[in-house]
């Protein structure tokens, strides 16, 4: 028995389906889809100025004044440009839905229903691949930097165990109801309600509250921790220009919580010790 | 065994039906029953307890910090007092108790308490008919969030006016603080309420829900939970936000046991009502109602439903834990004496958090429900809505820290959360993959219901991706805590819960009135809104990048800009809202009268007749087909089943 | 309607365990964070035991509760539970006579718990103001108290009820849910046992001193 005979002579029929590129092709051809793709290219570039204006806002009082705010304005400002393709589109359906197919006005039903598209299996595909891989990208890119500010910040190391930085300044800084408290315990427990920062210098506070909850917030440095009456918390940063800041209490607090606020001056550390030295304090090291 | 003598038997269609017997009398003092002998009898108890109270504490008595005892404790009593009268006057108390003595409610007692030929009275009882109690819960629930909105209002005018101080920082603290609580209340209870108990029983084909007393009994429990709140603005107030932080709250006047009261009953109302969603949707759906064959909203009620039955008691006993810190002196949340303040934010945000998805969810189902409707095509992937819906769900109980990450409770548990957090917004994408996919090449009508829905995803769109900032830790630790924050809530929960809402509303009130909502005065009012919506949040973000925090009255210089121009927003909202309302109240009265099914639709509710008969459908339906079963087949499908070069002719330039 | 009922009371246990889970997590947090060290009575020793007469002159000192009267009120309500569990079973094989006693008796029971946990609270070696430990064990014995009181009303109408043939053979399944129902109390009366048993000296034993940046 010879094998040609269990073999078909004929090559199989073609199928009716065309390649892939071809249907891309076919299914741009119908008008919705090309002006819906440029609508949404045409909403993405009129969106895309946002993340500019994003970052002037956060910018008018002399942000970024150290490493973490310029990661902190770098994470908005690309969060919100990856964020423009998917919204532009929706926003590209909405305008189109409106204008772009029928639409009737009326008190009566439609007389001719719609094209009864209950499922589009590559439209759902595409949309689950591009919003997961879009939440994936947030997420490792909040992961990493989460993990980079914490290593800059010892945001969850013991102040006796810092990693070799042996310059850190040590800052307590104590919220009461309605003020804002900085003691400098390596300055021979300088205190001071003004917070004195040094130049490139990593700082390190510890925070606690002695009433009710605060929320320490050096508002252009980008540091922010809550004052918790009972516990101890710890942030930490390192100012890269000088000039006067803001510190904001975030979190209500009373009566009187739109009103606890101070300065921070950031000074070359020459400044800084002149000053320590003139209130009073000690320089340790 | 069995006790009474013969069996009772009914005509129905004709033929002889044997009945359950009877084991009570009928009639009785329940009967005489209704709001007005609930207001006697809880002003009447309060009065009684409160008094009694004030006699019996000693002048002398005083906290461990020395503060005055006797306002508290008479302001408890006085508040337990009207809770206990009230739902003793409206007759809540019947039903346990006379199960309990074994005389149970007869079938013509169940018929009165259902409001059977009782007319305009029934709304004043304590009415066990599903669409009744749905009314009831629309009354209530506006007046709720118009109260909040007049807080809203009085807000905004304070922060406008920058050159002066309308309010003191206290009264200006407990005004926002009421908003808050009010707000969310309000929109917790705005789409479930009203729809879910008018609506849901019809959608699945049933006659009631499946306990109706306990219906009535989540209602008149809100009802009686109201004066509670309003109450604590004259003891006080909430001078600590919706949110309530101890110790904060443990400095607060006696106004802040007005809050955990109100909780606590709200609390037992959301469990009831709860409970009583789930039980009906789970038992009561008509034959042949699959789930692939449920409307989505069913399942959007039912969502918000299972997520406020977990939820919920972590915020009541969270209350119930500072009222006895209060009362009692003990110390959960009173750091000096061993409590701790991240105890109060974790059992608060574990209900927190779940709850704007009891909010938002139903409100995005209502608006999937309605879009098959108006452009005539079925629901895109169906399966993915429910998908969305379900892992929403599933992940709301995972996500509450998100909230707590600047606290310092537990550093390295903010990258679980925020992991989480990210990972939600998969689900809720695949709410507005659908909404997409249904307006994707559909024969928009352009009724009022639908523009709705256009400005529900607009602003849901604003609020997610606003969302992922703050999901973001890095970043939340710039916008924890500032107008930010306040913005991007206000757009979910406002923009895309609120105008949901409105849809909805718009959408069933023909069933429920009997007439169409107005669309000239009703569409004036939302664009209104949504103009001054987006003025006064877009101002609002403004704000929060500039560095404002929240909860403060008086700011530095450099805000006054975005704060005047979110006050030009907010007053735009509000006569937008009003005109809205008018819309609402002119419409109910006097509005054009519309068949049973004016917008065409094939759920199983449009085809009750309007006015609704007490008992729904006169024969239980049967269901045989998917829902959302619209549209005509897709002219497009025949150009990927050829290889032709040219199709235009074919299929045309649509 | 039955299946109504039990899917009704399936979902009102949830609302419960999440309440009692609620207690549960402020006992368990509270006594891992030890805030200002005041997670114990003062005057506790190291050892969970009833009162200190070592220490002769410090006056009356308040100390962490005896463990076993926890463990007593738990069998006191597993023997009412059980009970009503006899009462239902035979009023599903029609034995009526089984149903009356068993849910009769399940309700005086009930009540001798009731009283035995009062008894428990008032006398218990600390009162509301002597820290976190007191506040949580005071709160779990109140949650206590509240299911029993329920337990009581849902008792008495089973016993009533039964009297007068409202629960019998053909109708039985209200008796099984409070049975249910039971059970889930007998479970919060469990985990307080656990817990004021197996968690009560703090872990923590050096936190900060309140307001200020010292550890104790």
């Amino acid at each position: 028995m010879s094998t040609e005979t269990l073999i078909p002579e004929e090559p199989e029929a073609p199928t009716n389906r065309p390649p892939s590129m071809r249907r891309v092709k076919l299914w741009l051809q119908r008008p919705y889809a090309r002006k819906i793709l440029i609508l949404n290219v045409v909403i993405g570039f009129l969106l895309l100025p946002l993340a500019w204006l994003l970052l002037a806002g956060m910018n008018q009082t002399g942000a970024p004044a150290s490493e973490i705010m310029k990661d902190i304005e770098q994470t908005v400002f690309v969060f919100t440009i990856v964020s423009i393709p998917i919204t532009a589109f929706v926003f590209a359906v909405l305008v189109y839905s409106l204008l772009g197919w029928r639409h009737v006005t009326g008190d009566e039903p439609p007389m001719q229903d719609s094209p009864a598209i209950r499922t589009n299996r590559i439209g759902v595909i595409l949309w689950t691949v591009s919003s997961t891989l879009l939440a994936m990208f947030l997420v490792v890119w909040g992961l990493v930097e989460l993990a980079q500010i914490t290593a800059n910040s010892f945001g969850s190391i013991a102040a006796n165990e810092q990693p070799g930085q042996k310059s850190a300044e040590i800052i307590n800084v104590t919220g009461q109801q309605w003020v804002w408290t900085f003691e400098y315990p390596e300055h021979n427990g300088l205190t001071s309600d003004v917070l004195y920062l040094p130049l490139d210098r990593p700082v390190y506070f510890n925070v606690t509250s002695k009433d009710v909850i605060h929320n320490f917030w050096a508002v252009e440095l980008g540091v922010k921790v809550d004052a918790n009456p009972g516990a101890i918390t710890q942030t930490g940063v390192t100012a890269n220009k000088l000039g006067t800041f803001n510190v904001r209490c975030a979190e209500l607090c009373g009566m009187h919580h739109a009103y606890m606020q101070t300065q921070i001056q950031v000074l070359e550390q020459d400044a800084f010790d002149s000053w320590v030295r003139e209130s009073g304090g000690k320089k340790t090291s | 065994m069995s006790v009474d003598a013969a069996v009772e038997t009914k005509t129905v269609f004709g033929s002889e039906v044997p009945q359950p017997p009877q084991h009570g009398a009928a009639g009785g003092v329940m009967r005489r029953l209704n709001f007005g002998t609930g207001l006697v009898g809880g002003i009447g108890l309060a009065t009684i307890a409160g008094w009694v109270t004030a006699i019996i504490t000693p002048s002398s008595a005083s906290s461990d910090t020395f503060a005055p005892m006797e306002p508290t404790y008479v302001y408890l009593a006085v508040l337990l007092g009207w809770f206990i009268g009230f739902m003793l006057g409206m007759g809540a108390f019947v039903g346990p108790l006379r199960w309990v003595v074994g005389r149970d409610i007869t079938h013509s007692d169940a018929e009165y308490m259902a409001g059977k030929d009782l007319g305009r009275k029934r709304y004043w009882k304590y009415t066990t008919d599903h669409k009744v109690v749905g009314i009831q819960y629309l009354i209530v629930a506006m007046l709720v969030l118009g109260f909040a909105g007049l807080l809203a209002m009085l807000i905004r005018t304070e922060l406008g006016m920058t050159w002066t101080s309308l309010f003191t920082p206290s009264f200006y603290n407990s005004m926002i603080g009421t908003h808050g609580i009010a707000m969310i209340i309000g929109m917790i209870v705005i789409i479930s309420g009203p729809l879910g108990n008018f609506i849901v029983p019809m959608m699945i084909g049933a006659r009631d829900m499946a306990f109706p007393r306990l219906n009535a009994l989540s209602l008149w429990l809100f009802v009686s939970a109201v004066p509670m709140l309003v109450s604590s603005m004259f003891m006080g107030g909430i001078q600590d936000g919706w949110s309530v932080y101890y110790p904060l709250a443990a400095q607060a006047p006696p106004g802040m046991l007005g809050y955990q009261l109100t909780i606590i009953v709200f609390a037992i109302s959301t469990a009831v009502a709860s409970v009583n969603l789930m039980t009906t949707i789970l038992t009561m759906r008509a034959k042949g109602m699959t789930w692939s064959r449920t409307p989505i909203f069913v399942y959007g009620i039912f969502a918000a439903s299972v997520m406020g039955l977990y939820a919920f008691p972590f915020f009541q006993y969270a209350q119930i834990l500072g009222l006895s810190d209060r009362v009692f002196n003990t110390s959960f949340f009173d750091p000096l004496n061993g409590g701790s303040v991240w105890l109060y934010e974790n059992l608060f945000w574990l209900l927190g958090h779940p709850e704007v998805y009891v909010i938002l969810i139903p409100s995005m189902a209502v608006a999937l429900e309605l879009m098959p409707v108006f452009l005539r095509k079925p629901l895109f992937s169906f399966n993915f809505a429910v998908a969305g819906i379900v892992g929403v769900v599933a992940l709301s109980g995972l996500v509450w820290a998100h909230h707590m990450y600047m606290t310092g409770w537990a550093p390295a548990a903010n990258y679980p959360f925020m992991l989480s957090t990210e990972l939600i917004s998969i689900p809720v994408g695949f709410l507005v993959l659908v909404a997409i996919g249904t307006f994707w090449r559909g024969t928009a009508w352009t009724r009022l219901p639908l523009m709705a829905v256009y400005a529900v995803v607009f602003n849901k769109m604003i609020g997610g991706v606003t969302g992922v900032y703050l999901s973001d830790v890095p970043a939340d630790q710039y916008f924890h805590g500032s107008m930010f924050v306040v913005a991007h809530f206000h757009y979910m929960l406002m923009g895309a819960g609120l105008f949901g809402a409105m849809a909805g509303i718009a959408f069933f009130f023909p069933k429920m009135t009997g007439r169409f909502l107005d669309e000239r005065i009703g569409s004036i009012g939302l664009w209104t809104a949504f103009v001054g919506f987006q003025i006064t949040f877009m101002s609002m973000f403004v704000a929060g990048l500039q560095g404002q925090p929240r909860r403060v009255l008086d700011f530095d210089d450099q805000f006054n800009l975005s704060n005047w121009i979110s006050t030009i927003g907010a007053y735009v909202i509000g006569i937008g809202m009003l005109i809205f309302l008018s819309a609402i109240i002119t419409s109910w009265r006097s509005g054009v009268l519309a068949s049973s099914n004016p917008w065409g639709s094939k759920s199983l509710e449009w085809q009750t007749a309007t006015p609704v008969p007490l008992e729904n459908f006169p024969v239980l339906p049967v269901v045989t087909d998917r829902p959302y079963d619209y549209g005509v087949p897709d002219p497009y499908e025949v150009e990927f089943d050829s290889t032709d070069e040219d199709l235009t002719e074919k299929v045309g330039t649509k | 309607m039955a299946r109504r009922s039990r899917l009704g009371m399936w979902f009102f246990i949830v609302a419960d365990v999440a309440g009692t889970i609620a207690l549960v997590i402020s006992y368990t947090y509270l006594w891992s964070l030890n805030v200002n060290g005041g997670w114990a009575p003062p005057g506790a020793t190291l050892t969970a035991s009833q009162t200190n007469t070592a220490l002769p002159t410090t006056p009356p000192t308040a100390s962490f509760a005896v463990e076993w009267p926890f463990w007593a009120i738990l069998l006191v309500v597993v023997a009412a539970t059980a009970l009503m569990w006899f009462g239902y079973r035979s009023a599903r094989s029609g034995n009526h006579a089984g149903l009356l006693i068993g849910a009769g008796l399940s309700f005086l029971v009930t009540v001798a718990a009731l009283v035995f946990q009062w008894i428990q609270i008032s006398t218990f070696p600390f009162d509301a103001g002597d820290g976190a430990y007191a506040s949580a064990v005071l709160l779990l014995c109140a949650s206590n108290i509240f299911h029993l009181l329920l337990l009581l009303f849902l008792g008495m109408g089973i016993f009533m009820r039964a009297r007068k043939g409202l629960i019998d053979k053909a109708n039985w399944y209200q008796a099984q849910l409070t049975g249910y129902y039971m059970t889930w109390v007998c479970v919060a009366f469990l985990l307080g046992a656990i817990l004021t048993t197996f968690l009560v000296v703090s872990p923590n034993t050096d936190p900060a001193i309140f307001g200020t940046f010292k550890q104790q």
